[in-house]
């Protein structure tokens, strides 16, 4: 089929992130210059509005300020540790906001350096290469099982991994591992699958209307829909993302002091948990 | 395909519950939509994992 020819010619989609060049041994590939422009954007961001900031917000500080309250509010709700990883948190939420919507400016995937035949694209939205997420992954498994250790002690947190009828232990110890490394990876894979097949869907329907170039308008309208849809979807995945770390902080706190995770909000005013064992 | 079926049938049941309850209690469209969020999303994983199985067998594999 011609048209089929036409359009595979047009759609350009690799799954792994393409090396620019090299330093030393040390291979730039074009997400790294996503993620690099993307911190970037935010470290201006703060720079811009560290001296600025005033108690009666302009307009650009509120918008500014608007997913970040809005993301510490949520957190505040969690535990009463929440200080200790709001950070984390809202600075996850930021950085997969901006490197999501990033990805969807006009040249992202346009603008490159020709190779040989092929057009290597200058800028890729980090999150569509596996690398960035599996490191936001990481950091944010190592901080849940670090509160966990931190809020347990060592002893209590592979207590909590052997489960509560100690005799069962050879079959839980081994699901319960399974289960806090397959966050890791679901938690990556989740994120990398979200934005890599937006960029797919939206180089296909890109692909679909330009073969189909004599609907002129066409051309324009829907990948104009896509892209909305795309800007909905990149802040939704952002919010999953510091949502679940949070989530997955908080159960490890909260396995502590409540006991089923979910009640902590009750046990939060009585003075014993202000006694909590201090970190070692 | 086939993978899609089972997220498609969980994600309804979770927007439609969460729907109910929204028309039962208004007031509590905060409370419910980070919970309905987390659900959606952990849905959904398993559909994002089809499609990544998928997309690595048509551009990886060769």
């Amino acid at each position: 089929m011609p048209e089929e020819e036409a359009g595979e010619s047009l759609i350009h989609v690799v799954i792994k992130a393409e090396v620019l060049f090299n330093i030393g041994p040390f291979e730039v590939t074009n997400s790294m210059v996503g993620a690099v422009l993307a911190a970037f954007v935010l470290l201006a961001a703060a720079t811009y509005f560290e001296g600025r900031a005033k108690t009666v917000p302009s307009r650009m500080q509120s918008l500014i300020e608007l997913p970040i309250e809005y993301m510490a509010r949520l957190t505040e709700g969690s535990t009463s540790r929440w200080r200790g990883y709001v950070a984390l948190v809202v600075g996850l939420f930021l950085m997969i906001l901006v490197s999501n919507w990033l990805g969807l400016l006009p040249g992202v995937g346009t603008i490159g350096i020709v190779h040989g035949e092929e057009l290597i694209p200058l800028v890729r939205p980090a999150a569509a290469d596996l690398n960035f997420s599996l490191a936001l992954a990481i950091v944010t498994f190592v901080v849940f099982v670090w509160w966990a250790i931190r809020v347990n002690g060592p002893i209590g947190y592979l207590k909590e991994l052997v489960g509560e009828p100690r005799y069962m232990a050879p079959l839980m110890f081994p699901i319960h591992l399974i289960s806090e490394v397959s966050r890791l990876v679901s938690l990556s894979m989740r994120l990398f699958g979200n934005v890599f097949a937006g960029e797919v869907l939206l180089a296909t329907m890109l692909g679909l209307t330009t073969a189909a170039v004599f609907v002129l308008p066409l051309a324009f309208f829907v990948p104009a829909i896509f892209l909305v849809l795309e800007l909905l979807f990149g802040a939704v995945q952002a919010l999953v993302f510091a949502l679940l770390a949070m989530t997955y902080i908080t159960m490890a706190i909260a396995e502590h002091e409540g006991g089923h995770g979910s009640d902590d909000t009750e046990h939060e005013p009585t003075p014993q948990e202000h006694h909590a064992p201090s970190p070692a | 395909m086939i993978g899609a079926i089972g997220p498609g049938i969980g994600l309804g049941i979770g927007f439609s519950k969460a729907m109910e309850a929204l028309g039962r209690n208004p007031e509590a469209s905060g409370t419910i939509f980070v919970p309905y969020i987390l659900g959606l999303a952990l849905t959904e994983a398993i559909g994002i994992y089809c499609l990544v199985v998928a997309l690595i067998l048509i551009f990886a594999g060769g």
